[in-house]
């Protein structure tokens, strides 16, 4: 897999290229129904590198799912600049995947209609696109599924299709936030290991947003711990662990891994009652 | 003392082979079960339906002024058979089956498009809701002679008053299921870059199927009360033409026979909705 993503990766440019995602002081506030403002993200930046696995992890209700829903262009920011690639974009950013904890699976298509919906939006050619789509379902070990429908896969296969669906679309960028937190431990380990192994392969660019610290550190390269409300940066941590980065499983086994947990844990503030 | 010492474990072994090990049910056997307690329902429906009768028969049978006014299953029956054999019960089933397939036809056509077509503006739907429930409180029988004086006394304004029952229903259901689709599901879709017609087409339009369904099951009926309203105000056959008359003329069995005629008219117009349905929506049968 390590030879193959060797290969693979494109020669990188002689001027380095604009990182595919750079945050700039971006705050975001909502307004209440009664008229107050809750100020949900006060100032926060930060900058995706090309290849580069970063999670973000913060107290409950800090404001992560708005931070997500800003950056993919269905919230617009207060303040601050995003720049996608060098460059500000009104509205979507081209080539960017999205995932949820829920599998957001249309229930009238099967696992390969839903697959194919981002190739099918775009306008591939039907047979094209569905070669593709049945290529990305084997890959995350969907064989035999594709003609299935939704309510008779189990969660964690439906959660492949989700990633399936996101990854067919060859984005530069995945946006992830909490999507495999409602599955069981094993099916867990298994889709994060696939999902490591398939972005660092591409060499993608991934931000995921999750509560699991132990998540957190076992795939990221760099960890961002966020404050309270209203959501600034409190610290960073870069995880060099020295493993297999490919291997999300063994990470969990090296030295410095429980340290690394520890000490997010102390940062995040867990206020025991 | 003894006696009982004697007596535990004899009864515990009998126990046992009287309740044996769980043993696993075979899909045959589960199969089996199921046919069996849909067969007990069928059965108790049969038995329920029978004794009514039977009841009714009795009741009017002891007393001719009660027969008169309540008519008799037998009686119902008599008038059954012999519009059959005329032909009369063809023709006006046939009739009012038109009026209301079209009714149903045009109305719910009519309803579901302006229905979904509303989600593409908040601000259309917001300025048409106040008609919308106007129109929807107007009882169609008031409409009634200014449909006749508009459209004539023939199929035109049966199909007119059996679209107009329906279309509001399909409307307002219709609309209901395209605005209750799942915010983040339409955010997915734009992340995926899809257009607003994209999105009506591809998530808004089939996640609405069943909503859609559930008027069309509901509107059925209205059709066809419809229709069989504007038999009454003005018209020279179908059920709604033959249950006026013999109303008129105070042949009550006559007037239940083509009752009759109406209930399996809604059952069978039910039924082929159901089965479109299943058709339609082959997602939801692997549900179960």
């Amino acid at each position: 897999m390590i030879e193959t993503s060797l290969k693979t990766q494109t020669g990188t440019g002689v001027a380095a290229p604009a990182p595919p995602l750079v945050v700039e002081h971006v705050a975001k506030s909502y307004e209440l129904d009664g008229g107050g403002i809750v100020p949900v993200i006060g100032d926060l930046s930060l900058t995706l590198r090309e290849g580069e696995i970063v999670s973000i992890v913060g107290p409950s209700g800090c404001g992560k799912t708005t931070l997500l829903n800003t950056l993919c262009g269905l919230l617009a920011p207060d303040a601050g600049r995003i720049r996608w690639h060098g460059r500000e974009v009104a509205g979507q950013p081209q080539n960017v995947g999205y995932m949820l904890q829920k599998d957001l699976l249309l229930p009238w298509r099967t696992a390969l209609g839903n697959t194919m919906l981002g190739l099918e939006i775009r306008g591939m050619p039907w047979a094209q696109a569905e070669d593709r789509c049945r290529a990305m379902l084997d890959q995350l070990g969907l064989h035999g599924f594709a003609d299935h429908y939704p309510t008779t896969l189990s969660g964690g296969m439906r959660q492949r299709v989700a990633l399936a669906r996101t990854l067919v679309n060859e984005p530069d960028v995945l946006l992830l936030d909490e999507p495999f937190a409602a599955l069981d431990f094993q099916s867990k380990l298994l889709i994060e290991n696939d999902t490591v192994g398939l972005v660092r392969q591409g060499r993608r660019s991934l931000l995921l947003i999750t509560h699991d610290i132990e998540e957190a550190v076992s795939l990221a390269d760099r960890v961002i711990v966020l404050s309270k409300r209203p959501t600034q940066i409190k610290a960073v941590y870069d995880i060099a662990l020295g493993a297999d980065r490919h291997d999300v499983i063994s990470v969990r086994q090296a030295p410095g891994f429980s340290d690394h947990v520890r000490s997010i844990w102390a940062d995040l503030d867990v206020v025991l009652q | 003392m003894t006696a009982d010492v004697d007596a535990a474990p004899a009864s515990s072994a009998a126990a046992q082979t009287t309740i044996g090990p769980a043993r696993p049910m075979t899909s045959q056997g589960r199969r089996w079960l199921r046919l069996r307690s849909t067969l007990a329902v069928l059965v108790t429906q049969l038995v329920v339906l029978a004794g009514f009768l039977a009841f009714w028969e009795f009741m009017t049978g002891q007393n001719k002024a009660a027969a008169f006014m309540f008519g008799s299953p037998s009686a119902i029956f008599k008038f059954l058979s012999q519009m059959v054999y005329d032909g009369s019960l063809w023709r006006d089933t046939s009739v009012t089956g038109l009026e209301t397939l079209l009714g149903f036809f045009v109305g719910n056509c009519i309803g579901t498009l302006i229905g979904l077509s509303l989600w593409y503006s908040r601000f259309v739907s917001r300025v048409v809701e106040p008609f919308v429930i106007a129109l929807g409180s107007i009882p169609i029988i008031a409409l009634a002679p200014i449909i006749i004086i508009w459209f004539g006394t023939g199929l035109i304004s049966k199909v007119a008053m059996s679209t107009l029952s329906v279309v509001i229903v399909a409307l307002v259901t219709s609309y209901k299921g395209a605005t209750g689709v799942d915010p983040d599901q339409i955010n997915l879709l734009r992340t995926l870059g899809a257009s607003k017609f994209q999105i009506f087409r591809k998530l808004v339009v089939p996640a609405s199927l069943a909503d859609i369904f559930a008027g069309l099951k509901l509107t059925v009926g209205f059709a066809l009360i419809g229709a069989i309203v504007g038999e009454f105000m003005s018209s020279s056959e179908g059920l709604g033409h033959a249950i006026f008359k013999a109303g008129s003329l105070y042949i009550i069995p006559k007037v239940f026979a083509a009752l009759v005629a109406t209930i399996a008219l809604a059952l069978l117009l039910t039924f082929a909705v159901g089965k479109i349905e299943q058709l339609l929506m082959p997602w939801r049968r692997q549900q179960r």
